[in-house]
């Protein structure tokens, strides 16, 4: 158990590490880690399953600026482990994400709260001329407190709370647990809306239907949409961007647009 | 100047974007990985830490990336070589060059690049890196996260790559163009390849059906729903979450009305 409880601490740190010095590229995601979990564990069906299923509840919610959603990284991490460790079915252990998530944001809340002290500590440092110390807050002290922000919660969920959830998941009744089946669908129907919300204009509202649509009558799979909202977006993008209409706009400089541009996208 | 010591230049501004949020804080949020951005240009500027006036520029230029930064990593490579030439400008012509200008391109860049650096990698790839990855992990196939991980890193790596590159090289000029029309374009072609997208994982991974059934008269309500529109439960679970995401309510409630909901529902036996 504390082998395992530190090796998921190890997949927290890579986890958060994805937003921290890759730019976030998407490795933080559930559907990455859950899948990770699943190696370690030696279970990786159950892993690929949870993954996906915390990918698409949690896909909606972005951390842009400064505000912290409900962190569901790190409580996907938790939450596959618990799914394969302990006998929660996958939506049993769902729900139990939620709150690891909530509880989740909250340590990354104070967290941020109290890095920004580190920048005080940097511009102190620049006034002494110590101009190693001053960016060794960001890269050093930065980077340390992030990996413990996730190393020591998942760590500690895993060390501690097994044995818990394993009690909790034995006097869950058959009731709820089909409830909790139907949860994850609404959830699900969350997670996609949070996207709209995000993503949806007046004028850009029809081609979210015609994804829909293009589904629900014809059959096509995800692959096929995405192929053919990239052709119909560029097609349509020509159409609209193209010099004459940019001139008849009025304000943009037709000078701007070269065929280069496309190789942007 | 010479392309080898450019490389590496571009190869420093490329992993400081990366770098960028290792201390993301509340107070100043980016200002230090900023500062970490270009403390190699700055270190390269002013070389000597003996010589009191150099020590002195330094420190003035190392508080003014202090300042207050947030952006997309992967864009915010171009505000990065395009302040570290400007930095490099300032130095050589110190009397004519206004060092107040640089933050201020900073701070009108943060804007737009991060609107379209997050719709872009937020709102497009990673919405097709994933709705790829969701469908065929659901098959259970690893291939799924290993794709979703390789649609996310390439156009991250390439993107910050040239970023970096532009900024430094030809900043000022490109400038003009992000303030032109190749923002809205990019907008416009991620807004509808991501909706599509979203409006087809909504018809196929929600999976909402009724059981309800009228005994009576043999009846299947799904069936009779499916003859209007197939997968309206679904469009309008998502649809009734987004009304109530746009009237402002918490996260954390909308997470407590789903379980529940749930579970009453089932209960009552309306949806399964």
């Amino acid at each position: 158990m504390l082998v395992q409880s530190i090796v998921l601490g190890l997949i927290g740190v890579f986890c958060i590490m994805d937003s921290r010095l890759l730019g976030r590229l998407n490795f933080e995601r559930p559907l990455i880690t859950c899948t990770l979990v699943g190696l370690a564990l030696g279970d990786l069906k159950t892993g690929l399953a949870v993954g996906a299923s915390m990918e698409l509840i949690s896909m909606g919610l972005v951390n842009i600026g400064g505000a912290v959603p409900p962190d569901m990284n790190m409580a996907a991490i938790i939450t596959s482990a618990f799914a394969i460790t302990t006998s929660a079915t996958i939506e049993t252990a769902l729900a139990i994400a939620m709150p690891i998530a909530v509880l989740g944001q909250f340590i990354g809340v104070i967290g941020r709260t109290v890095l920004g002290t580190l920048t005080h500590v940097a511009d102190r440092a620049i006034e002494q001329g110590n101009f190693k110390k001053a960016y060794s807050m960001h890269i050093v002290w930065g980077t340390i407190i992030y990996a413990l922000l996730y190393f020591v919660p998942i760590f500690l969920a895993i060390y501690i709370g097994t044995d818990a959830v394993e009690a909790i998941v034995n006097v869950i009744p058959a009731w709820l647990t089909a409830g909790l089946n139907l949860a994850t669908k609404f959830l699900t129907a969350y997670g996609l809306a949070l996207l709209l919300s995000v993503m949806l204009t007046r004028d850009l509202t029809i081609y979210f239907f015609l994804g829909f649509f293009l589904v629900v009558y014809l059959g096509l799979d995800i692959t096929a949409i995405a192929i053919f909202a990239c052709i119909l977006a560029l097609i349509l993008n020509s159409v609209k961007f193209k010099k004459g209409a940019a001139a008849a706009d009025g304000p943009a400089p037709a000078d701007d647009y070269d065929p280069l541009e496309d190789d942007d996208l | 100047m010479k392309n080898e010591s450019n490389f590496k230049k571009f190869w420093q501004f490329f992993w400081r974007s990366w770098a960028i949020q290792a201390s993301w804080n509340y107070e100043r949020q980016m200002n230090m990985g900023f500062l970490y951005g270009i403390v190699p240009t700055l270190d390269r500027i002013y070389p000597d830490n003996n010589d009191p006036l150099q020590v002195a520029y330094k420190k003035e230029a190392y508080n003014r990336h202090m300042a207050f930064y947030n952006c997309t990593p992967q864009t915010s490579a171009f505000t990065l070589g395009l302040a570290a030439s400007m930095e490099e400008e300032y130095a050589a012509n110190r009397d004519t060059f206004n060092p107040d200008s640089i933050n201020a391109v900073k701070t009108s860049l943060m804007g737009p690049l991060s609107g379209v650096g997050d719709s872009f990698f937020q709102g497009t790839i990673k919405v097709i890196a994933f709705g790829l990855g969701v469908s065929l992990a659901q098959q259970g196939s690893v291939l799924g996260p290993i794709l979703a991980m390789l649609i996310s890193f390439f156009p991250s790596a390439i993107i910050t790559w040239f970023a970096g590159k532009l900024g430094y090289t030809m900043g000022s000029k490109y400038l003009n163009k992000l303030q032109g029309g190749l923002m809205d374009q990019v907008m416009f072609v991620c807004g509808i390849v991501g909706l599509m997208v979203v409006g087809g994982m909504a018809a196929n991974m929600i999976g909402l059906v009724t059981p309800i059934q009228f005994a009576s008269s043999g009846l299947v309500l799904q069936d009779i729903l499916d003859t209007i529109l197939p997968g309206m439960l679904n469009l309008a679970a998502a649809l009734g979450l987004y009304t109530l995401i746009k009237k402002n309510i918490s996260t954390t409630w909308l997470l407590v009305i789903c379980i529940v909901g749930g579970v009453i529902f089932n209960a009552l036996g309306i949806l399964a």
